[in-house]
C-alpha cells in the first residue's frame, strides 16, 4: 500500500511546481520597478530599459502578432464555440453563372478545431507573459547588482552554448504540440459532442451533448448494447494483452536459452530464420496466415484429409464441416494468441539474448558447484535477474499490446463474423480490442463521438496501468537481492 | 560541427513527425491527365449571340449547347474505377470535342465504386466534381449532403450546357435505376449501369438448367458430383434475398434506423419462421458451402464449386473455372412451409454523382450527363461487360446475349430497391452467421424470438 501512495505524491509534486511558477511571477511583479510592471502590457518595456533593444523589438513583435491573431482571426470561431455553429448549410444554383452559391454557413468541425488552436495560442501567450515578467525582473536585479547585462549577440551565443538544450527542444516541442497534443485535445472535445453520421459537417451541424455519450457507453438494454460490448471487449483486451506479453516474453527467453545452449547445432542458422520473420512485414505474413486458417483454407483442408475434422465432430467439439480456427469465439482467441507467439518471439528472443549475456557468471558458477540442476538455475537465478532488468519493458509491452491493432485486425477482418446479436448491434466482435472496435466505428460508421469516448477510455486504462505498474516496480530496493 | 549535426537530427525528427501526420493519399490518382492545350479559345467568347444565354428555364425547346463564357480553363476532377480509366479518358476526350470554344483541365483519379462513399465523406469539399459510386451508398451520401440535388440544378443547367432535357435523360433509363437515384422525390445521381445485383452462376455439366431452378434439386445434384454450392449467408445483402422473395420488406426510416417485418407474415402469406427454417435446411446440407463476405473470389478460385450465387463482377472468374459449362440464370426457388418461393434480391446500380460542393456546377452536370448517356453506356458495356441502365442500350443484342447480363436482368424482375440504414448490416450478418454455424434455435418459438430481436435491434437508431 505504501507504494500506491507514491502516485498522489508525484502528482502533488507536479502541481507544486506549477504553483511555484505562479508564485515567482507574483513576486517579480510585486518587487519589480515600473518597467517590470509595464511589461505586462508592453512586453518589450523591460528590455528596452535595460538597453536590450533587439530583444525588446522581438517581444513587441510577438505581442503584436498575438493581438492581431486574437482580434482578426480568433473571434469568428471562438464566439461560436459555445454553440458550435447555428447556421446550417444551404445552397442554390445561380441561373446566370451556373455556379452553386452557398449561404454563410457554420462548419462545426472548423469552429471546434480553430477555437482549440486559439485556446492553445492564448495559453502560450499567457505563459510567455508570465515568463517575460520574471525574466525582466531578473534582468533588473542583475542590472542593479552591477552584473553585466548581455547584449543580443551574447544572448544568442548562450543559446548555442549553455542553453543549447532550449534551442534544440524548440522545434520538437512545437511539433509535438501541433501534431500530437492538439489532435488529442480535439478528439477529447469530440467525445462530448454528437459528431456522427447524422451530424456531418459541412452540411450539418453538431452540438455539445455533455456526458450523454459516456452514459450510452455504460448503459445496457436489448437495443442499446454499448455497455455490454464495452465490458466484453475490455475483458478480452486485458486477457489478450496479458497472454500476448507473457507468452512472447517467456517464449523469447526459452528460445534464446535454447539457441545459446551448447547442445544446439548451427545456432546461427536458426537465429537467422527467426529473425527473417521479423523482416517480413506483418501486413504480408498475417494476411496470408489469415487465409491459411480460413474456413476453406489450407489448414482446414489438411485437417479434413487426415480425419481430424471428423474426429472433432464426433467428439462434439465442433458442429460444422470445418474447424473454425478464426471464425468461432474461443477458437479464434486461442489461434490469435498462438499466431502472435510466432510473430513476437523472435523479437523478444533478440532482447533476451542481449540481457542474458550480462547474467553474472559467478552466480551461475556457484550454483553449479552447489549441485543445482538446470531447472533450479533457471528458476532461482535466471528468471529473477531477467525480471529485474526487463520489468519496465514488460509494462511497456503490456500497454503496447492493449493497442496491438495489426495482429487482431489483419487476422479477423473479413473472416470473422460474430454470432452474438448484442455485439453486432454495437458493431463489435468477440475478437475485437478496444482499438479495433474504435477503428470499425470510425471507418465504417463515421460514429466519431463513440470512437472518441472509447479512445478516452483506452487512454485512461493505459495510464492507470502504467502509473500503478511503474510505482510497484521502481522501488529501488531490489537490486542484487536473490533468493 | 557536432552541434550542427545535432540540430540536423532534431529537424529530421520534427519533420518526420509532420510526415506521419496525414492519412497518406486516399485518392490514388493513378491515371491523372491534364489536357490543357487541346482546344482553342476563340477570343471574344462564343459564336452565339453575345450578351446573354438562352432562357435557361425553357425546358420545352432546348436550343443546343450554349454554355456561358468561362475565364480560363474549366477545371474538373473525375473519379472512376481502375478498370474504367482508359474508357474515361476516351469519353472525356469526346466530351471536350463537343465544346471547341472552351479549354478544359480535367483530371481523372482512381476510386473504386464500392468505396467512393468513404473517400468522399472524409472531406466532401475536396472530393471530385463527378464520381461513380454503387447505389448502396446513396443514403449515406444524401444524408451527409454530398450529392447535388439534380432535380433542381440539372433541370436548369442541362438545356444550357448540353442542349438536353432532364426529363428526357431520366426517361431514357430503366425505372429501377431511376428509383435508386431518387430520394425524397428528388434526383441525386444519374445511373449508368445496372446488373449490380446477384444471381446464380452454375456449371451446366454438373447441374442441369432445370435443377438450377430450385435449391433442393441443385444441392442434391452438386452432392452427387462431389461438388458444392456456395452462397454468402453472413451478409445482409445476400441473405435478405430469401425474405424479399417471400414478400417481406426492408425500408430506411428518417431517423436512420431500418424497418423490417421479417418476424411476421409477409404479404404473400409466408411466415418469417418458415423462411428461416428453409435457410437452416439449406445451410445444413452437406453440399452447401457458406462463403464469408468478400470471400467469393477465393471460393471460386478454390475450384470446388458447381454453383455460386454471385454478381456480374465475377463472371470472368466463373467462366475460367467452368469453361464450356459456364451458365447463369436467375436465383433458384426455396421451399418455405409448403410453398416454393422465388428468391428476390437487392437491385444494384452504378450511379454517377455530381458533388454538391463543386466549383463548376454547370460543367460538372454536363459532364456527368455525357458520361452516362446512351453511347457512353454502350462503350462501357463493350469494355467492361457492365449491363447498361439505358433502355435502348440494354435491348441491344450484344447485351441480351451476354450470359451474365441476361441472368442479371432476368433476376432483376424480382429485385427490390436497396434503402437501408447503418444498423442493418452487422446484425443481419450475425443472423446469417448464426444460421451457418448452426447456433440458432430450430423450433418455432426460438426462431420467432431471434427474429423479434433482429427487428428490434435493426429498428433502433444508432446511439
Amino acid at each position: 500500500m505504501s507504494k500506491l501512495k507514491k502516485v498522489p505524491l508525484a502528482i502533488w509534486g507536479f502541481l507544486a511546481s506549477i504553483g511555484g511558477f505562479f508564485a515567482e511571477f507574483g513576486r517579480a511583479f510585486a518587487k519589480g520597478d515600473i518597467f517590470v510592471k509595464l511589461s505586462v502590457i508592453w512586453w518589450g518595456a523591460g528590455y528596452i530599459r535595460r538597453k536590450q533593444y533587439v530583444k525588446g523589438l522581438i517581444m513587441t513583435a510577438l505581442e503584436v502578432a498575438i493581438i492581431l491573431f486574437s482580434v482578426l482571426f480568433a473571434p469568428q470561431y471562438v464566439s461560436k464555440f459555445g454553440t458550435l455553429g447555428t447556421v446550417q448549410y444551404s445552397t442554390h444554383l445561380d441561373p446566370t453563372t451556373f455556379q452553386m452559391v452557398p449561404n454563410d454557413y457554420d462548419n462545426s468541425f472548423l469552429i471546434l478545431l480553430l477555437s482549440l488552436m486559439s485556446f492553445v495560442v492564448w495559453a502560450f501567450a499567457l505563459v510567455v507573459l508570465l515568463k517575460n515578467v520574471i525574466n525582466v525582473y531578473n534582468l533588473q536585479k542583475r542590472a542593479e547588482s552591477g552584473a553585466h547585462v548581455n547584449t543580443f549577440i551574447e544572448d544568442v551565443k548562450t543559446y548555442l552554448d549553455s542553453k543549447f538544450h532550449i534551442t534544440l527542444l524548440t522545434l520538437p516541442v512545437i511539433g509535438i504540440v501541433v501534431f500530437t497534443v492538439i489532435p488529442i485535445l480535439l478528439l477529447i472535445f469530440v467525445a462530448f459532442t454528437n459528431y456522427d453520421q447524422n451530424h456531418m459537417p459541412p452540411n450539418q451541424l453538431f452540438q455539445w451533448v455533455g456526458f450523454a455519450n459516456f452514459k450510452s457507453l455504460f448503459s445496457s438494454g436489448l437495443t442499446s448494447t454499448f455497455s455490454y460490448a464495452f465490458g466484453r471487449i475490455l475483458g478480452w483486451t486485458l486477457v489478450w494483452a496479458f497472454f500476448a506479453t507473457f507468452t512472447t516474453y517467456f517464449g523469447g527467453i526459452l528460445m534464446s536459452l535454447l539457441l545459446n545452449s551448447k547442445k544446439t547445432v548451427v545456432p546461427k542458422l536458426w537465429r537467422l530464420l527467426l529473425v527473417i520473420t521479423i523482416a517480413v512485414p506483418q501486413f504480408v505474413s498475417l494476411l496470408l496466415v489469415r487465409y491459411f486458417f480460413a474456413n476453406d483454407g489450407i489448414v482446414n483442408t489438411i485437417c479434413e484429409n487426415i480425419g481430424l475434422t471428423a474426429l472433432l465432430r464426433d467428439w462434439g467439439v465442433i458442429n460444422t464441416t470445418f474447424i473454425p480456427f478464426l471464425s468461432a469465439p474461443i477458437w479464434a482467441h486461442v489461434t490469435i494468441i498462438i499466431i502472435n507467439i510466432w510473430i513476437g518471439v523472435p523479437y523478444q528472443m533478440l532482447i533476451a539474448t542481449g540481457i542474458l549475456m550480462n547474467l553474472p557468471s559467478d552466480q551461475l558458477e556457484s550454483a553449479r558447484i552447489d549441485g543445482a540442476n538446470k531447472f533450479q538455475v533457471f528458476r532461482y537465478i535466471t528468471m529473477p535477474y531477467m525480471f529485474q532488468v526487463t520489468a519496465p519493458t514488460l509494462v511497456t509491452d503490456f500497454v503496447k499490446n492493449i493497442n496491438n491493432f495489426n495482429v487482431i485486425f489483419l487476422l479477423t477482418d473479413g473472416v470473422y463474423t460474430t454470432t452474438n446479436t448484442k455485439l453486432a448491434a454495437s458493431f463489435a466482435k468477440e475478437t475485437d480490442l478496444l482499438i479495433t472496435w474504435l477503428f470499425n466505428l470510425t471507418q465504417n460508421y463515421y460514429n466519431y463521438k463513440m470512437a472518441a469516448v472509447i479512445g478516452i477510455m483506452v487512454f485512461l486504462i493505459c495510464a492507470v496501468f502504467t502509473l500503478i505498474a511503474f510505482n510497484f516496480l521502481i522501488s529501488g530496493d531490489k537490486e542484487g537481492v536473490y533468493n | 560541427m557536432k552541434k550542427f549535426l545535432v540540430i540536423l537530427l532534431c529537424l529530421a525528427m520534427v519533420l518526420s513527425l509532420a510526415a506521419c501526420g496525414g492519412n497518406g493519399d486516399n485518392k490514388t490518382p493513378g491515371g491523372n491527365e491534364n489536357t490543357p492545350g487541346g482546344n482553342e479559345n476563340t477570343p471574344g467568347g462564343n459564336e452565339n449571340t453575345p450578351g446573354g444565354n438562352e432562357n435557361p428555364g425553357n425546358n420545352d425547346t432546348p436550343a443546343g449547347p450554349n454554355p456561358p463564357a468561362h475565364d480560363g480553363p474549366v477545371k474538373l476532377m473525375v473519379w472512376g474505377a481502375e478498370e474504367d480509366q482508359d474508357l474515361l479518358k476516351t469519353l472525356i476526350d469526346e466530351f471536350k470535342a463537343q465544346y471547341p470554344d472552351f479549354t478544359f483541365d480535367i483530371t481523372i483519379g482512381v476510386e473504386s465504386e464500392a468505396t467512393a462513399k468513404d473517400t468522399v465523406l472524409t472531406d466532401p469539399e475536396a472530393a471530385a466534381d463527378v464520381y461513380a459510386f454503387a447505389n448502396d451508398q446513396i443514403d449515406a451520401l444524401v444524408k451527409a449532403g454530398a450529392l447535388m440535388n439534380l432535380s433542381e440544378t440539372a433541370a436548369q443547367a442541362l438545356p444550357v450546357f448540353s442542349g438536353k432535357n432532364l426529363d428526357d435523360v431520366v426517361a431514357a433509363n430503366g425505372e429501377g435505376s431511376i428509383v435508386a437515384c431518387t430520394r425524397n422525390n428528388s434526383l441525386y445521381a444519374l445511373p449508368f449501369g445496372g446488373g449490380n445485383n446477384y444471381f446464380l452462376f452454375y456449371d451446366s455439366s454438373v447441374i442441369s438448367a432445370e435443377q438450377a431452378g430450385s435449391w433442393e434439386a441443385m444441392l442434391d445434384a452438386a452432392q452427387a458430383a462431389g461438388k458444392k454450392v456456395g452462397m454468402v449467408f453472413a451478409s445482409g445483402w445476400y441473405n435478405a434475398g430469401f425474405f424479399l422473395g417471400a414478400g417481406f420488406s426492408v425500408a430506411l426510416q428518417d431517423d436512420g434506423s431500418t424497418k423490417i417485418d421479417w418476424n411476421g407474415t409477409s404479404a404473400q402469406g409466408v411466415k418469417g419462421t418458415d423462411v428461416v427454417k428453409a435457410m437452416q435446411t439449406i445451410a445444413s446440407h452437406p453440399a452447401f458451402m457458406a462463403v464469408p463476405d468478400n470471400g467469393l473470389s477465393n471460393a471460386i478460385a478454390g475450384g470446388n464449386l458447381a454453383a455460386v450465387i454471385d454478381g456480374t463482377w465475377d463472371a470472368g472468374a466463373c467462366r475460367d473455372l467452368w469453361g464450356d459449362g459456364y451458365a447463369a440464370t436467375k436465383l433458384p426457388t426455396f421451399k418455405a412451409g409448403d410453398k416454393d418461393i422465388q428468391m428476390g434480391c437487392f437491385s444494384g446500380f452504378k450511379l454517377m454523382a455530381v458533388n454538391q460542393y463543386t466549383k463548376e456546377a454547370g460543367w460538372a452536370i454536363a459532364l456527368a450527363e455525357y458520361l452516362t448517356n446512351e453511347s457512353s453506356q454502350v462503350a462501357r458495356f463493350n469494355a467492361r461487360q457492365l449491363p447498361p441502365s439505358n433502355k435502348v442500350a440494354a435491348a441491344d443484342p450484344a447485351v441480351t446475349e451476354n450470359i451474365a447480363a441476361a441472368a442479371s436482368a432476368e433476376q432483376d424482375v424480382y429485385g427490390y430497391e436497396q434503402s437501408v440504414g447503418d444498423t442493418y448490416w452487422d446484425p443481419c450478418a450475425t443472423f446469417g452467421e448464426q444460421i451457418v454455424q448452426g447456433k440458432m434455435a430450430t423450433d418455432d418459438a426460438g426462431i420467432q424470438q431471434v427474429l423479434d430481436d433482429l427487428v428490434a435491434t435493426i429498428g433502433t437508431p444508432v446511439a
